[in-house]
C-alpha cells in the first residue's frame, strides 16, 4: 500500500496518450485540502510484474480518494456531458468529415473519441484523423470511406469521472454531399445591336469530378444591383454559363454562384464578382414615356369635349322619361281640387257594375246524373290512424267531365236504402271488395258519436253558390278523424282518393292550400247498409290538401238561395219535414270565412247518410262542362233534433223528389262544409 | 349553306396540311443526322440513348426517394441500433463498385452487367411491393399508385439498358459478352426468397441505395463511352 502511494507522480499536465491501458486522472490528496490538483497517475508497465492485484487496489484506492477529496472541497465534478454530432459533409462524395458538439467536461478535462461501424459488421473502428479537419471533427479519407455503405457513428466523451455516449447516427455518403462553392466566376457585358446584356460563368469547384459523371451538379446564379437587397435568383441548370438582360444603364451589379448535386445540399454562395454596365441609350422607356404623354393628352381633349357638349350627350344617351299619363285625366282638374269631375272620364260604363245578374257570371253548369253506381267504400287498415289512408282507386272516371250523377259516388237515397238494405244497392256504398259490414274494423264507419265527438255542431256546413263564389271555409263536418277512431274506419271511397287528416286542425290548412290551388279534396261519405258512415274529410295528410279547382258551377242560380249574393257559403236552414234540405246562404263569419277558396270546390255529391241521418257530403272535382243539376231529394231524417252536422242531399237517383226551394242539385252540391244547425 | 361552306373551307384546310406535312415527313426521313460528317457524330444517338435512360433512371430514384421518406413519417422505423444493423439487402449479393476509383477501374461490360443484375433482381420484389401496399387501407392512393409506377420503371429501364448495350455492342464498343436476360436471373434464382422476409421500410431503404447506384454507374458509363456530349 505504501509502495503504491510512494509510485505516485504528481503531474500538472495532461497529455493525451493513445495508449490502450487505461489511464485515469486522479486527485490525490495534498497537505492543503483546499488546494486540488490534477494528478496523472499512469502506471508503469515493466515494474508491475504481476501488479494486477496490486493495480486494482490502487485503483479503489486513488478512487475513495478522489472521492474524499472531492466531498471535502466542495467542487462538482462530474463525469462529461453527452456530446452530440452535428452533421457530416462530403465535398466530392470520395470523402467525409463529421464534426461534434461537445457536451459539458464536468470540470475535468475531456477527452473524446468517434468510433464507426460498417453496415451489417460488427467490428468498430475509431476515427483515423481527428486533424485535418480541425477541432471535434473526425476526416475520412479515401480509403476509408465506402460509398453506399452505412456508418453508424458515436461519439464518446471520457474524463476522469466516466464516460459518455453520443447519439449513434447513421450516414450513408451519397446523402451527405455538399460540394464547394463554384470556381472562376467570370462577368463580362456583351452587346446584341445597342442593347448591353451580361455574360456570366463560371466553373465547377475543382474537388467534384463532373468529368467522369462520378457527380453531377446543377446551378444557380444571383444579382443584384449594389445598392439593393433584393437578389434576382436564376436557376442554370447544368450549364456553366449564363445571360442575363434588361440592365440598369450605368448600374453597378454583384453576381453570386453556388451548386448542388442531384441528391444533397447546396453549397455556399461564391465571392462576389462586380460588374458595371456602361450607360446606353434606352429607347424602350423614352417609347414609354412618349406613350404615356400621348395618351393623357388624348385623354384630356375627349374629357374636355365631354364637358363642352354635355347636355347634348345627356339627351342622346340618357333620353328623358316621358312622365305617366292617363287617358281623359285631366290633371288640372285634379289640382284645382275637383275630385270627382277628374275621375269622371274615367269612370266607364261598366265600372262600378249596378246590376248584379248572377246568372251573366255563370260559367259553367251542373251536371246532373242519375245515381246507379253504388259506392266504393274504401277499406282503411288499422294503420290509418296516421295520416295517410290507403284508398283504392276507384274505377269511376271522375274526371271524365260527365260530372255524372251516375257515377259511383254518388249518394243514393238514404232513406231507402240504409233501412234493411244490403250494401250492393245503389244507395248504400258498397265497399269494394265487398266486406261484410261486421267488419267494422275496416269501415269507417259514420257514427255519429264521431260526429259528437267533434262538436262539429258548432260548425256550419256552408254551400257557396258556383261559379265566383270561393269555398267557404271547411270545418270539420261529420267526419271523424282518423286518429280518432278506435276502430279503424273506411272512408267511403270516392273518386279521388285523399289521405284523411285530422281534420278540425287541418282547415286553416285547407285554406291556405285551396289558395295553391293544390288538386281536391273531398270528403267521402260512405254509406253503410244500416248506417251512415261519415267519411272522413279525406284530405291529405297535413298540407297535402287537395283543393280541386273547380270549375264554377253554376248552381247559383239553380239554387235560388233567396238571399244568396256573392255569399260564398250556404248555411242549411233547417230541414223541413220531408227531410229536405233547405240552404240559406250565411253571412261569412270572420272566423270561418276562407275567401281564398275560390273556384275550389263547388259541388260535392252526398256521399251518405249516417245514422243519425247525417250528411255526408262528398266534395268532388267540379266538372267543367254543363251539368245537369241533379235535384235535390228528400232524405229522412229521423233525429232531427240531434245534432247532426251533415245535410245531405239526395242522390240523384231519384231525379223525382221534389226539391224543395228549386234547388237543383242532385247529388252534387257545392258545400265545403255541411252542418245542420241544431234545432 | 353557311355551314356547309365552313365545313368545306374546313376539310380543305385540313387535306392541305396533311398534305404539306406528310410531304415534310417524306423529305425527313431523307435527311442524315449527321450532315458534315463529324467526329464522333456518329455516336449522337448513342449519347441520346444514354440519356434518356439516365433520365429514366433519375425518375425512378425520385420516386423511391419519395416513397421512402412517405414511410418514415408513417412507420418511423426503431432507432435502435440492432435493427439498423440487421438490414440486409437482398441485392448485396451482387458485387457492386463502392467509390469512384473502383467503379472507373472496372470494364465497361462488367459495369454494364451489374446494372442489369441489380434490374433484374428489383422486378419481383417491387411487383411484391405493390401488391402490399394496394392492398393496406393506410397507403394513400397517391402511394400506391407510385409504387406501380415504380415496378414498371423497372421493367422499362432494364429494355432501355439492353437497347443501349446492344447499341453499343452493334459499334463495338463493349464486346458481345454482356449477358443477356439468360445469366443474371439465373443467377438470383439461387436467393429469391430472401427478399420476402424483408420489411416494406427495408425494402424502400435497399431499393433508393440501388436506383442511386444504378443512376449513377450509367452517367460513369455514359462519361467513359461518350465523353464529349454533356460529360
Amino acid at each position: 500500500m505504501n509502495e503504491k502511494i510512494s509510485r505516485m507522480h504528481f503531474f500538472f499536465v495532461v497529455k493525451h496518450h493513445r495508449s490502450k491501458d487505461l489511464s485515469r486522472a486522479q486527485i490525490s490528496n495534498f497537505p492543503h485540502p483546499h488546494l486540488s490538483l490534477f494528478v496523472f497517475f499512469s502506471v508503469p508497465q515493466p515494474s508491475l510484474c504481476g501488479a494486477t492485484m496490486r493495480k486494482a487496489e490502487g485503483g479503489i484506492l486513488l478512487r475513495l480518494l478522489l472521492l474524499f477529496m472531492l466531498h471535502a472541497t466542495g467542487t462538482s465534478y462530474s463525469p462529461p456531458g453527452k456530446p452530440t454530432l452535428t452533421r457530416c459533409r462530403s465535398p466530392e462524395k470520395e470523402t467525409f468529415t463529421c464534426w461534434w458538439e461537445p457536451g459539458s467536461d464536468g470540470g475535468l478535462p475531456t477527452k473524446y473519441a468517434l468510433y464507426y461501424r460498417k453496415e451489417n459488421s460488427d467490428k468498430v473502428f475509431e476515427c483515423p484523423d481527428y486533424r485535418t479537419a480541425g477541432e471535434n471533427s473526425c476526416f475520412f479519407n479515401k480509403n476509408d470511406t465506402s460509398v453506399w455503405v452505412n456508418y453508424n457513428i458515436t461519439v464518446v466523451a471520457t474524463n476522469a469521472l466516466g464516460r459518455t455516449f453520443s447519439d449513434p447516427v447513421d450516414i450513408d455518403v451519397v446523402y451527405i454531399v455538399k460540394p464547394n462553392p463554384p470556381e472562376n466566376l467570370a462577368l463580362t457585358v456583351l452587346w446584341d445591336q445597342t442593347w448591353p446584356y451580361l455574360h456570366v460563368s463560371w466553373e465547377s469547384p475543382q474537388k467534384a469530378d463532373t468529368r467522369s459523371g462520378w457527380i453531377t451538379l446543377i446551378y444557380e446564379l444571383r444579382i443584384k444591383l449594389e445598392d439593393e437587397d433584393e437578389w434576382e435568383e436564376h436557376p442554370a441548370g447544368q450549364q456553366k454559363t449564363f445571360n442575363i438582360f434588361s440592365l440598369c444603364s450605368g448600374g453597378k451589379y454583384l453576381v453570386q454562384v453556388r451548386c448542388k448535386p442531384d441528391h444533397g445540399f447546396w453549397s455556399e454562395w461564391s465571392s462576389s464578382q462586380y460588374v458595371k454596365v456602361p450607360e446606353y441609350f434606352n429607347r424602350e422607356k423614352s417609347m414609354w414615356v412618349l406613350a404615356v404623354i400621348f395618351s393623357a393628352f388624348a385623354l384630356f381633349i375627349i374629357t374636355w369635349l365631354i364637358h363642352m357638349n354635355c347636355h347634348n350627350l345627356k339627351q342622346c344617351i340618357l333620353p328623358s322619361v316621358p312622365g305617366p299619363k292617363i287617358k281623359g285625366f285631366d290633371e288640372q282638374l285634379l289640382k284645382d281640387g275637383k275630385s270627382m269631375d277628374a275621375f269622371s272620364s274615367l269612370v266607364g260604363a261598366n265600372f262600378p257594375p249596378t246590376t248584379t245578374n248572377y246568372e251573366d257570371l255563370l260559367v259553367e253548369y251542373l251536371e246532373v246524373f242519375v245515381p246507379e253506381e253504388r259506392e266504393l267504400m274504401l277499406e282503411e287498415t288499422k294503420e290509418l290512424h296516421n295520416d295517410s289512408l290507403k284508398f283504392e282507386n276507384s274505377t269511376s272516371d271522375c274526371d271524365s267531365g260527365r260530372g255524372s250523377c251516375d257515377s259511383h259516388t254518388l249518394l243514393i237515397d238514404k232513406s231507402e236504402e240504409e233501412k234493411g238494405q244490403q250494401p250492393d244497392q245503389q244507395s248504400s256504398e258498397i265497399k269494394m271488395d265487398g266486406k261484410g259490414q261486421d267488419e267494422e274494423d275496416k269501415y269507417l264507419t259514420c257514427s255519429p258519436e264521431n260526429v259528437d265527438s267533434h262538436q262539429l255542431s258548432s260548425e256550419k256546413v256552408k254551400t257557396w253558390p258556383s261559379s265566383f263564389s270561393p269555398l267557404p271555409e271547411y270545418s270539420p263536418i261529420p267526419l271523424q278523424q282518423p286518429n280518432s277512431h278506435e276502430t279503424s274506419k273506411q272512408p267511403c271511397l270516392s273518386d279521388s282518393l285523399f289521405a284523411a287528416g285530422p281534420l278540425p286542425s287541418h282547415f286553416p290548412h285547407l285554406g291556405h292550400n285551396t289558395k295553391d290551388e293544390i288538386g281536391s279534396s273531398y270528403w267521402q261519405f260512405g254509406i253503410s247498409n244500416k248506417q251512415l258512415h261519415l267519411l272522413h274529410q279525406q284530405m291529405e295528410a297535413h298540407q297535402q290538401l287537395q283543393a280541386h279547382k273547380n270549375a264554377s258551377v253554376s248552381n247559383i242560380g239553380h239554387l235560388q238561395l233567396p238571399s244568396v249574393r256573392f255569399t260564398e257559403y250556404v248555411e242549411v236552414q233547417r230541414v223541413s219535414d220531408q227531410n229536405m234540405v233547405i240552404l240559406h246562404p250565411v253571412p261569412s263569419h270572420p272566423e270561418t270565412s276562407y275567401p281564398d277558396w275560390h273556384q275550389t270546390e263547388e259541388y260535392s255529391k252526398v256521399k251518405c247518410v249516417d245514422n243519425d241521418n247525417g250528411l255526408l257530403l262528398l266534395q268532388r272535382e267540379g266538372v267543367e262542362e254543363g251539368m245537369d243539376m241533379c235535384s235535390y231529394e228528400e232524405l229522412p231524417e229521423s233525429d232531427p233534433s240531434k245534432t247532426t252536422n251533415t245535410t245531405f242531399t239526395s242522390p240523384c237517383s231519384q231525379p223525382a223528389p221534389s226539391v224543395q226551394d228549386e234547388r237543383v242539385v242532385g247529388g252534387y252540391v257545392e258545400t265545403s262544409v255541411f252542418t245542420l244547425p241544431t234545432y | 349553306l353557311k355551314r356547309e361552306i365552313k365545313k368545306i373551307i374546313s376539310a380543305v384546310w385540313v387535306g392541305i396540311i396533311c398534305l404539306v406535312f406528310s410531304s415534310r415527313l417524306s423529305t425527313m426521313k431523307a435527311a442524315s443526322i449527321c450532315p458534315n460528317d463529324q467526329t464522333g457524330c456518329h455516336l449522337l444517338p448513342l449519347a441520346n440513348l444514354f440519356d434518356r435512360v439516365i433520365q429514366h433512371s433519375a425518375r425512378m430514384h425520385g420516386i423511391s426517394d419519395d416513397l421512402h421518406s412517405e414511410f418514415e413519417l408513417y412507420f418511423l422505423p426503431s432507432k435502435n441500433q440492432i435493427g439498423r444493423v440487421s438490414r440486409n439487402c437482398h441485392t448485396s449479393t451482387i458485387l457492386t463498385p463502392n467509390g469512384k476509383e473502383n467503379a472507373q477501374r472496372i470494364a465497361r461490360e462488367e459495369l454494364a452487367e451489374i446494372i442489369l443484375k441489380l434490374l433484374v433482381a428489383w422486378r419481383d420484389p417491387l411487383w411484391h411491393f405493390h401488391q402490399s401496399m394496394s392492398q393496406h387501407d393506410e397507403f394513400t392512393n397517391f402511394s400506391s399508385n407510385k409504387s406501380l409506377e415504380m415496378s414498371d420503371m423497372v421493367h422499362e429501364l432494364r429494355k432501355g439498358v439492353l437497347k443501349v448495350v446492344e447499341k453499343m455492342q452493334m459499334l463495338g464498343i463493349i464486346s458481345n459478352s454482356v449477358g443477356d436476360t439468360g445469366s443474371p436471373e439465373a443467377l438470383l434464382t439461387s436467393d429469391s426468397a430472401e427478399w420476402r422476409f424483408m420489411k416494406d421500410y427495408d425494402l424502400l431503404y435497399c431499393f433508393r441505395r440501388d436506383s442511386n447506384k444504378i443512376q449513377n454507374y450509367l452517367k460513369i458509363l455514359k462519361c467513359r463511352i461518350v465523353p464529349k456530349h454533356g460529360c
